[in-house]
């Protein structure tokens, strides 16, 4: 363990914690593109100190978003959509700073309390699926994309979206390596020489994580950063750790929720936060305060998308399967290294692991260290000119996915291909985080489809195989359920509000 | 259960079996969605051309048409002195400048020097970074 921890491991961690906080403090860019824009910068720096990098820009990435939510009422990234409904009005009463330093703690509680169940649930998790069979990784992978239909805003358009990222993800060879016949399929005549290994992972995510977004800023005219003069943090109303005597529960409550749909497979910040949100309105003895400068709203959306870190690395570390968009990314660092993730990931890397852990610790004091004390230097990020940023980051992308395949000019014209495949799907209103779910998991669904078939001859085997193939089947069937109840509640809820 | 539950797969065509079952899930999602929204899909017209209608044209396109002209032009220049990644960093600051030229809204002289200068020094370091220390292929 004490291996690891180099000058240039800790290095590498307070400023990808300070790049994140960056990206996440400006609107417009997020924890996502930072993690996918700096992918290839890892590759010369290994795994851990790599994995070092991008947690750290995670971390910042997500606090970020408070800043300008707090201080403009525009969300720095999804998760921080909440911070807006009470951060901001409490900016506007002269409390920004107070606001700010509120969400700052919280965001380390709720960082904390995820990597403390981070570091006690994803190794047994990881020992009781080594268990797994094919049938049942099929199944876990099935789960997956049932959770991730049943919590998108519209069921069926994030069924296909998740089946059509399934889909595209099946283009090219059917591998040797994995069992398969090495034969081409999907390949339009004349393309072979360039998919004969169809669309390379990270380009796919650096287009649709990178320039999606700065296509999307472009379409709307990339609009106009504020100046320094226009910021106001506020002195009116100082902080006292006293405030969160009252909101112990709140705290640890939204944590909670964070944590655990951060665990749901494609489950964004968003969510987290909302969920958190909502249950502190609704359990508040003031719940009329909420939305008018309420500093336990503040509390339940920082600590509920910071809960979020954590939780999203459980399924990735112990199952092979992203928790959110960021973490489906952190699959290409530890694929750029040729490392595998899944069930074996903590028993084989037992040092890597370590480091992740430490890394996620460290990133989360030096989150807290730096916008708690500079929090007024970090409010100024909102003004930084997107002119000057967006094209470095374009000529970023363009280098990530050049070099990850080690020099192929077919990656870079992927990453267009897909940062205009993700402006159209946002237009279409197709849900990007299932396809991206359905793109990474696609191929290993097939292997372990294909081979359960093979090996048994029968469908059925999916329903017998053993009892954990049964009990997937009652969560499958139970998030099918739910999807459908939302639905319908939603749809209930349209009718009411028109 | 029964015969009809029973499978087998050639490893000849094994390739096709999987994308066939979802290529037709999605002909079937396809399908549902269709259905569904088929009040909505009729009126696509008018949502696309009121999308293009609020649309910053010149940013939109114009980022598209330079990303197109940088990835096309980067590897021809960059063949005229093979393997030293010189078609990246000769294309990378004329393309951040023009970029950030479009994406500004106001071009005083002070605004474009100071990207003009980052424009320059921005591809050279990172062309230095990943030709040098990093050691990496660039175009």
């Amino acid at each position: 363990m004490l291996e690891i921890i180099t000058p240039l491991f800790l290095m590498l961690i307070v400023a990808g914690t300070f790049i994140g906080i960056m990206f996440g403090a400006i609107p417009g860019m997020t924890a996502t593109m930072a993690v996918a824009v700096s992918l290839p910068l890892t590759f010369p720096l290994g795994l851990e100190n790599g994995l070092a990098l991008l947690l750290g820009l995670y971390v910042g990435g997500i606090a970020g978003g408070l800043v300008p939510a707090v201080l403009l009422g525009i969300p720095g990234t999804p998760s921080s959509l909440t911070t807006t409904f009470d951060g901001y009005p409490m900016s506007k009463k002269g409390e920004g700073e107070k606001a700010l330093r509120i969400g700052i703690v919280a965001s380390l509680v709720g960082g904390l309390f995820s990597l403390a169940v981070l570091y006690f649930f994803a190794p047994p998790l990881a020992g009781f699926a080594i268990k797994f069979s094919y049938v049942e990784k099929f199944l876990i992978i099935f789960f997956a994309l049932t959770v991730l239909a049943a919590l998108s805003s519209d069921m069926l358009l994030g069924i296909f979206s998740g089946v059509l990222g399934v889909f595209i993800s099946l283009v090219g060879t059917y591998d040797i390596s994995d069992g398969g016949n090495g034969k081409l399929r999907l390949v339009p005549p004349g393309t072979e020489y360039w998919l004969d290994s169809g669309f390379s992972l990270l380009p796919v995510l650096i287009g649709i994580f990178g320039l999606t977004a700065i296509l999307a800023q472009a379409e709307l005219g990339m609009p106009k950063e504020l100046d320094a003069k226009d910021i106001h943090v506020g002195r009116r109303s100082t902080f006292s750790f006293s405030i969160f005597g009252g909101q112990i529960t709140n705290l640890l409550r939204s944590s909670s929720i964070g944590t655990f749909v951060g665990m749901l497979p494609g489950v964004g910040g968003s969510a987290a936060s909302l969920l958190s949100y909502s249950y502190a309105k609704t359990f508040s003895k003031t719940p009329e305060k909420f939305g008018k400068g309420e500093p336990a709203g503040v509390v339940a959306s920082e600590s509920g998308n910071n809960g979020l870190t954590g939780g999203a690395l459980v399924p990735l570390l112990s199952l092979g399967i992203p928790g959110d968009s960021t973490t489906a990314i952190l699959i290409g660092a530890f694929t750029l290294q040729g490392i595998q993730v899944g069930p074996l990931f903590i028993t084989n890397n037992p040092v890597t692991w370590d480091a992740m852990i430490f890394a996620m610790l460290i990133a989360n004091i030096a989150m807290f260290a730096m916008m708690y004390f500079a929090i007024r230097y970090f409010a100024l990020l909102v003004t930084v000119p997107k002119h000057i940023l967006f094209p470095l980051i374009l000529m970023m992308c363009v280098i990530g996915s050049y070099t990850i395949n080690y020099g192929i000019m077919f990656d870079v014209w992927t990453l267009l291909i897909f940062g205009l495949f993700g402006w159209l799907a946002v237009k279409l209103r197709l849900e990007l985080a299932p396809f991206i779910i359905g793109f990474i998991l696609g191929p290993s669904a097939e292997v372990y489809f294909v081979k359960s078939l093979e090996s048994f001859g029968d469908y059925t085997i999916f329903f017998t195989k053993s009892w954990i193939a049964a009990a997937l089947w009652v969560l499958i069937i139970g998030s099918l359920a739910m999807s459908i109840v939302l639905a319908i509640r939603a749809g209930k809820n349209g009718t009411q509000d028109g | 259960m029964g015969a009809w539950t029973q499978v087998s797969i050639d490893f000849e065509t094994s390739h096709l079996y999987f994308p066939t079952l979802i290529g037709a899930l999605l002909v079937v999602l396809g399908l549902a969605i269709l259905l569904r929204d088929r009040a909505r899909i009729a009126g696509a017209g008018r949502y696309w051309r009121d999308v293009f209608a609020a649309m910053d044209k010149l940013r939109f396109f114009g980022t598209i048409v330079l990303t197109v002209l940088y990835f096309i032009l980067m590897v021809p220049i960059g063949r005229i002195w093979p393997n030293t990644g010189m078609g990246f960093l000769l294309c990378s600051g004329p393309y951040v400048l023009l970029t950030g030229l479009l994406f500004m809204h106001e071009r005083p002289w002070r605004q474009v020097a100071a990207l003009t200068a980052i424009a320059i020094a921005g591809p050279a370091f990172v062309w230095w970074l990943f030709t040098g220390p990093f050691f990496l292929t660039l175009p």
